[in-house]
């Protein structure tokens, strides 16, 4: 087999160029929107610092041996599970969750580690030769590989992490090759438990269908039974944890059915973001001129809404570019995946793909109103350190893997 | 590995299609919002940041006809507290400070809770100074009271023009519902008089200053440094007809009677005085009126808000013999030469009509000098019934003068048509001798009374009655006149002629009003009693001076007391004065000027 020695060959400049420019543009948004806010000063300084580091661990994890993360991928997991243990017991509480770790002056939060535990460790399960994902028993390990750290961040609580966590799952045992009834099996609690979230009668709707779906599948009676009791019981237990949520994720969660209800209230931040993207136009009001951000009218709007940043002073064209660089780097993300021969490796790709894209869809969906409010960071282009250096370790997680890639045949 | 298992194409292609299946809609939603409802965010946005201030204007200001000061802007301090940074918990000691009772400041802030809570709402108008400097010094233990200087009404002339200068006050909801383009509430708004009706060009045009706030609207700047901002344009300066000594005198007189007094210039229209008793004190309408103020006026059985200058209608009693006269000759009726034998009374269609004395043989000239009752019983039915209700019609009697402020009667002259309607066809000829001298069924008011006094003395001719000249440019303060209707009765001046020389003998010969003769100044007039058959007769004056070149026609009315030689030709008299002395001393000083030769005052300068 011939070597290719050119740059391209061994770098990704496809993966690594749009997640880059993303981050330039995440600081030109971060340096608008703090500028008039003491509260903020010092952020875009902070974000430069953790962007050389970051971007420094992505070249030391592009050099590692590939199978350092197979080695790794179980006490990556298991140590992400003990720092979530440890952060519900001595982590600092931030407007309401306790999902930080204070290390030496700078926090950290355990859950960006833990997804990528998570996904090594599941890449890993669904990689064995022996794992069989039509049977019943490995997809209940699956299940608890992925869904015992979801538990643990519920706890913190912190509601939009465990999202990235149902995607990311669905994905990957998707891509593992789960059948329709499998896929079904896994999927339908989930369903009728965000149903059992709106009414009684989208509840009992919901599981009219799950039933009729069951018969269709003509499985035996016992295993479609006690399956039919399993998404029953999801339903209950969902509008028992709806109600253990701290009350802003409940009011939030509410004011995405209806946001226009309370516009000084909970819906405040989704009609402001909208109004901020919307009233930017086709090109924008210019750098540093946009009067919802400056004015500040969208609170935090570095973290979660630094879309709508983008969207008012660059306009249309901007959140368009912006689109399409995530597009191009899902797409190159994908295509790795899918031509990389090593199950685990295409696996653990697949997974990074999910986190990126879940965080996406909910982040863009929520400034754009057709997602509910959740706290979630936008890859790459949010301030925050910890996301940060998560988002761009998996970037160099998936370089390393294209490094690599002729290796594996 | 199974085709449809492990990271197959097919399931590859799901992933793809998800992916940009979710970027056509993220992309297609942007495109919605940024482009195609751009309009409407862009709007919203400008809302959030974008607080237009308001700036109220100036309010005009109203001089008379010597330009003196009438009506001015005086600073005044209003209490203002903004509900969403007020505690409540302040209310006690703030209305120990303004004076008010326990629960003010909660009464008011309730009846605004339907505003925006960033909105200040104006607690109290006028507080003294002793408030302010408290404000002042504990602001910072005060969040959310605030004190604002806003002008208020001054009377600076030291008349009172009560019903003349009509009041301010804050508008009302009613009104805020009818002029909401506008106004917005707590704006003041002309209530009555010449502030009601010049409103739209007293009050000026708002200005709006933008700031930019932040999302606790908080101002944090200027918006594009103010270039967007729009100036208020002050109000208009009133000038008024008005003339203050003359009006000064009138009040003066008026004091502790009911009645009404006011003057024009005959060739004109302007109203130089403009008096009703009893009037109010306008100084308490400011800004704030206090209930209790308001109760005593209200329940005053005297109704001081009674503007009787435009809404007393009164029978004139004699004052309408010369109208009469007018009616008679100009028909040609009678002549100068036509003569009566006054006997002290006749009978009339069965009826017996009396007369204050015989006169004995009287031609139209002494019959309005002595006031001869007998004559004009008389002339009525010369000139017959359809006629008079005509002349009387012609001299703007039966309706509204016109005057520039509002709420005018229209008094009430009867037709034939009226008397067939209330008796029937055959309706008792003899009602027409009552008419003939002034009395029943027909009614005046003073300000149809100056107009018609003013046409006898300019010869049929005159101009509406009208309070207000004009306005003041604000950059020039030029005078641009408003522009009033010419009345011209199209009667000969020869006929007036004859009249005015009985007016003349009322006052200067052995006629009714002879006590007011005055060495200086020729004046001419008519007496008039109203017959009042539920007390003491209506006393009624009208008369002109100079007789020569009438200058001020004056009409007075006092009700209440008896005859009007004794009781309301003493105040025209004092009126007349009051004007033409001062208008002579003028013309000393002009005639002086003029006759001093021009090269002279060119040396005299020169030097």
């Amino acid at each position: 087999m011939r070597i290719d020695y050119k740059l391209n060959d061994k770098f990704d400049l496809g993966i690594f160029i749009p997640a880059f420019v993303l981050f330039c543009i995440g600081l030109a948004a971060i340096y608008s929107s703090t500028l008039n806010n003491p509260h903020a000063a010092g952020n875009f300084q902070k974000q430069v610092i953790w962007g050389i580091g970051a971007f420094i661990l992505f070249f030391v994890i592009y050099s590692l041996p590939t199978n350092t993360f197979k080695t790794l991928a179980i006490p990556t997991y298991l140590f992400s599970i003990l720092m979530l243990l440890v952060v519900l017991v001595i982590g600092k509480r931030i407007s309401g969750q306790k999902s930080w770790l204070g290390l030496e002056g700078l926090g950290f939060q355990p859950s960006e580690l833990a997804k990528l535990g998570t996904v090594l460790a599941l890449a890993y399960f669904l990689s064995r030769k022996n794992t069989n994902i039509e049977s019943f028993k490995d997809i209940i390990i699956s299940l608890t590989i992925g869904l015992f750290p979801v538990l643990l961040i519920m706890l913190e609580p912190d509601l939009g992490t465990s999202f990235i966590f149902f995607g990311l799952i669905l994905v990957m045992i998707f891509w593992k090759g789960i059948s329709l009834f499998g896929l079904f099996v896994v999927l339908s609690p989930a369903i009728v438990a965000v149903s059992s979230l709106f009414d009684m009668y989208y509840f009992i709707g919901t599981l009219v269908l799950v039933l009729i779906t069951l018969i269709l599948f003509k499985k035996d009676i016992l295993f479609s039974g006690s399956l039919f009791a399993l998404n029953v019981g999801a339903g209950f237990f969902t509008t028992y944890l709806f109600r253990a949520l701290s009350l802003h994720q409940q009011t939030r969660i509410r004011s995405f059915i209806n946001p226009g209800a309370d516009p000084l209230g909970a819906g405040y931040n989704a009609i402001q973001a909208k109004v901020a993207i919307g009233s930017g136009g086709f090109l924008g009001k210019g750098f540093l001129a946009g009067s919802q951000t400056q004015l500040q009218f969208i609170p935090e709007q570095w973290t979660d809404f630094i879309y709508c940043v983008i969207g008012e002073e660059f306009g249309f064209i901007g959140t368009i570019i912006v689109l399409t660089l995530f597009l191009y780097l899902f797409m190159r993300i994908l295509k790795l995946a899918s031509s990389a021969k090593d199950e685990f490796l295409s696996l653990t790709l697949i997974g990074i793909l999910a986190i990126y894209f879940v965080h996406f869809l909910i982040n863009v969906g929520m400034v754009v109103g057709i997602m509910p409010v959740i706290g979630l960071p936008l890859p790459f282009v949010s301030y925050g350190g910890s996301s940060l250096f998560a988002d761009v370790l998996m970037l160099g997680i998936a370089a390393n893997i294209y490094r690599t890639r002729k290796n594996y045949t | 590995m199974n085709e449809d298992r492990f990271a197959s194409v097919s399931r590859k292609s799901i992933v793809y299609f998800v992916i940009v299946g979710a970027f056509a809609l993220l992309g297609f939603r942007l495109f919605q919002m940024q482009v195609i409802e751009h309009a409407s965010y862009k709007e919203q946005a400008a809302e959030n940041a974008i607080k237009p201030i308001e700036i109220t204007p100036l309010r005009g200001v109203f001089y008379d006809r010597n330009m003196n000061v009438l009506v001015s802007n005086v600073p005044a301090y209003t209490l203002r507290i903004t509900p969403a940074d007020y505690d409540t918990s302040l209310n006690n000691i703030i209305e120990t400070v303004i004076g008010e009772k326990p629960g003010y400041i909660n009464k008011i802030l309730k009846e605004n809770r339907v505003y925006s809570k960033y909105i200040p709402v104006r607690i109290k108008r006028d507080i003294d100074f002793k408030a302010v400097s408290w404000l002042e010094e504990n602001s910072e233990h005060l969040p959310g009271v605030d004190y604002i200087v806003e002008m208020q009404r001054g009377y600076p002339a030291g008349i009172r023009g009560s019903h003349m200068f009509g009041y301010i006050r804050e508008i009302t909801p009613r009104l805020l519902e009818k002029h909401k383009i506008y106004y917005k509430p707590g704006d003041m708004i002309g209530y009555s008089g010449i502030e009601k009706a010049y409103e739209r060009i007293l009050r000026g045009v708002k200005g709006y200053n933008y700031v930019l706030v932040n999302a606790r609207r908080k101002e944090i700047g200027k918006f594009k440094d103010g270039a967007e901002d729009i100036p208020a344009i002050k109000g208009k300066d009133l000038v008024l007809g008005i003339d203050s000594d003359v009006q000064r005198v009138a009040e003066e007189c008026l004091q502790g009677r009911r009645g009404a007094a006011v003057a024009m210039d005959p060739k004109t229209g302007e109203i130089l005085a403009f008096a009703s008793a009893p009037d109010f004190d306008l100084n308490q309408f400011a800004y704030v009126t206090s209930r209790d103020y308001l109760r005593k006026l209200y329940t005053d059985p005297d109704k001081p808000f009674f503007n009787r200058v435009t809404s007393a209608a009164l029978p004139p009693g004699s004052t309408f013999k010369i109208m009469e006269a007018v009616a008679a000759l100009d028909q040609g009726d009678i002549t100068t030469s036509f003569t009566i034998d006054c006997r002290g009374g006749q009978t009339f269609f069965g009826r017996y009509f009396k007369d204050d004395g015989a006169h004995g043989t009287v031609n139209v000239v002494h019959a309005i000098e002595h006031s001869c009752d007998f004559f004009f019983y008389n002339l009525i039915y010369k000139i017959g019934m359809k006629e008079w209700d005509i002349y009387a019609r012609k001299f703007g009697f039966g309706k509204k003068t016109g005057l520039d402020i509002d709420d005018e009667s229209s008094g009430f002259i009867p037709t034939p048509k009226y008397y067939q309607k209330v008796y029937g066809s055959n309706w008792p000829k003899s009602i027409m001798a009552s008419l003939g001298i002034g009395q029943g069924e027909v009614s005046i008011t003073p300000i149809q009374m100056v107009q018609y006094c003013s046409l006898i003395a300019n010869d049929g001719v005159t101009y509406t009655p009208h309070l207000v000249r004009g306005y003041l440019t604000n950059k020039d303060k030029k005078l641009v006149p408003f522009a009033y209707k010419k009345i011209d009765l199209g009667i000969r001046k020869s006929i007036f002629d004859i009249v005015k020389q009985g007016m003349f003998l009322v006052v200067n010969g052995s006629g009714t009003a002879a006590g007011i003769k005055d060495k200086n100044i020729e004046i001419a007039g008519k007496t008039g009693t109203a017959q009042n058959p539920h007390g003491k007769d209506h006393a009624w004056f009208i008369g002109f001076a100079p007789f020569n070149n009438p200058k001020i026609a004056v009409a007075v009315l006092v009700e209440n007391v008896g005859f009007g030689a004794t009781y309301a030709a003493p105040i025209a008299k004092k009126m007349i004065e009051a004007y033409l002395e001062k208008d002579k001393l003028n013309e000393i000083e002009k005639s002086i000027q003029s006759s001093l030769p021009k090269n002279l005052i060119g040396e005299a300068v020169a030097h």
